[in-house]
């Protein structure tokens, strides 16, 4: 009775007949170990955190005392927080902008890059490429003294050329655009180096045969590199609005005056860390997290790419 | 002169030579920050306030670079080490940790392998910043704040890695898995002599993004650290701009210029990978 069943599933192993114990008996030692490793490893960098993000936007804490439950208190209270509608607008802004701007930047300085071959090719990459490798307060100390109001660069070159000198990152009204501006700068360069690879993709018979049938630069560029390089097209996008809805070093280090550059990322921080309200910091981090969730499937709904693995 | 410029109009090449001269403004541009960066860093105190402004230092002095070396002033060299230990410390542990991990879930048999891989993937869909405060507890509660530890120890997987060197491994045909375990080669032994060899490409992208990442971060540190003899460069820089940036801004200039060295020499050396790793990494995500 016993032999039986072994012998049939020698011959042949059905699932069905594979329990999960027995499963367990044939699976390979190293992948068990690996899986409790990084099990273990997920558990206390993200499941633990997770979760307590969770709990604690339900909570009072201050760091010191005992938290209190407070319900949903924390989030009603960010509907009527003139700051965090202020962050939110301030961060929707900067995204679109950002992206709006960078994207098509970089759209052009790949397709100017796919013209030129070679060495060429790789020396202006490596050029365009340097803002990306440098530190971001690296940057950003550079950039506030170029945007000094006396005596910075940028006023220096206005005054050349004859127009009035800016504020820039002393006024409310400009901040959040110079730090736009410096961001693009910074992150073009990535962008295109992306695209470009998309381009490179391309098959070059499709150019071929566009050319036999008489049709110019722009015409093969629409109908052709642009549609053929959208997926890629879609995932820059998908990616950038992630990464400047997260992007905290440059608001944190130039700040403007008041809180004309504060965005959810730095409120998510100086609530947690300054103002200590560690429940409500929870909150609205929470918030972003569903904010981004609900912008990537929508983003990836509207555009219907398909990731394959 | 003129018979040349019309033979170039007439081939048609003058669009690639416009281009060219576009390409070589734009970087122009570019890199013109960079020049104030560099040039600044050799000016005095006085120079560097000195009003009108001028990109080219009236005296070239290295007083800053000597003010930011000086230990009693900036602690350059300290930070040196922690960002270099903190780096090929994390930049390692990935490469390993990521590899193996794409070929424990692209070759290997176990019970809830792909559960436990689309639970690893889903985690990259939660910002760090909804798991900055937490992990800040986490680490407190593991006595890790403040220690070079605690830097390392979230990063010692890597989702993206994992995701990344699986997709790669797919590629390598199975049936050199099968002949090896025939041939009775153990698991780590497969792993070690042929998978590992065989995913160098995409190891040498996912180190060049590793390094950039860990060298270049700002906020887990600045969370982290306290100690000014445990800082990172770039934590060290912010420290200098406050202390230096009134009065001495040509030090900041110099401490920045010699944080992006090590940045800047990865890149020159691995330059070639770069457009490939992208190629490979950017894409097929």
């Amino acid at each position: 009775m016993q032999a039986k069943p072994t012998v049939r599933l020698a011959l042949a192993p059905s699932r069905q007949q594979q329990g999960f114990l027995r499963r367990l008996r044939r699976a390979s030692p190293l992948g068990l170990l690996f899986a409790t490793a990084v099990t273990i490893f997920y558990t206390v960098v993200f499941i633990i955190p997770f979760g307590t993000a969770i709990w604690l936007s339900f909570q009072n804490w201050d760091f010191l005392t005992k938290p209190r439950f407070v319900g949903l208190r924390n989030f009603a209270h960010a509907l009527s927080d003139a700051y965090f509608w202020q962050a939110l607008k301030t961060t929707i802004l900067f995204s679109v902008v950002e992206i709006s701007l960078g994207v098509a930047l970089a759209l052009l300085l790949a397709l100017m890059l796919s013209q030129v071959r070679g060495v060429t090719q790789n020396v202006f990459l490596s050029l365009y490429y340097l803002p990306v490798i440098t530190p971001t307060v690296v940057t950003v100390y550079l950039w506030s003294w170029l945007y000094r109001p006396t005596g910075g660069a940028f006023n220096t070159f206005l005054s050349a050329i004859g127009l009035p000198p800016q504020p820039f990152l002393a006024s409310p009204s400009q901040a959040l655009w110079c730090i736009t501006a410096m961001v693009i700068w910074a992150n073009v360069g990535g962008a295109s180096v992306i695209l470009l690879a998309g381009m490179n993709d391309v098959p070059e018979s499709l150019y071929e045969a566009a050319r036999l049938d008489g049709a110019g630069f722009w015409q093969m560029f629409f109908r052709i590199t642009l549609p053929m390089i959208r997926p890629v097209l879609v995932y820059q996008v998908v990616v950038s609005v992630i990464g400047t809805v997260q992007m905290f070093d440059p608001f944190f280090l130039m700040p403007g005056p008041g809180f004309s550059t504060r965005t959810l990322a730095l409120y998510t921080y100086q609530l947690g860390f300054q103002a200590l309200n560690l429940g409500y910091g929870a909150a609205v981090s929470l918030i972003i997290f569903v904010l981004l969730l609900f912008a990537t499937v929508f983003q990836l709904q509207r555009w219907q790419v398909r990731w394959e693995h | 002169m003129v018979n040349s410029l019309r033979r170039l109009y007439r081939s048609g090449r003058w669009i690639e030579w416009f281009i060219r001269i576009l390409l070589a403004l734009g970087s122009f541009a570019v890199f013109y920050p960079f020049l104030w960066l560099i040039f600044s860093s050799f000016k005095t105190g006085a120079d560097i306030v000195r009003i009108p402004v001028t990109l080219l230092p009236e005296k070239w002095t290295l007083s800053a670079y000597r003010m930011v070396m000086d230990p009693n002033r900036a602690n350059l060299p300290r930070a040196y080490w922690n960002s270099t230990l903190v780096t090929v410390g994390t930049v390692i542990t990935i490469l390993f940790t990521s590899s193996l991990g794409g070929f424990v879930f692209a070759r290997l048999q176990f019970p809830g392998r792909n559960l436990l891989f689309y639970l690893i993937l889903s985690t990259t869909m939660v910002p760090f910043l909804t798991l900055l405060i937490p992990l800040y507890i986490v680490m407190k509660q593991l006595h890790l704040l403040n220690t070079l530890w605690g830097l390392w120890v979230p990063s010692i997987f890597s989702s993206f890695g994992i995701f990344l060197c699986r997709q790669f491994i797919y590629g390598i045909p199975a049936e050199l898995y099968d002949a090896a375990k025939i041939d009775g080669s153990g698991d780590f032994g497969i792993f070690r002599n042929i998978i590992l060899p065989l995913t160098r490409p995409v190891l040498s992208a996912l180190a060049i993004f590793t390094f950039l990442g860990t060298f270049n971060a700002y906020l887990w540190p600045l969370v982290v650290l306290n100690d000014e003899n445990k800082l990172t460069l770039p934590l060290i820089i912010s420290r200098m701009a406050n202390r230096f940036g009134g009065t001495d801004y040509q030090a900041v200039m110099a401490g920045s210029v010699l944080v992006s060295i090590p940045p800047l020499v990865v890149f020159l050396i691995f330059q070639r990978n770069f457009v490939r790793g992208i190629a490979l990494t950017g894409l097929k995500g």
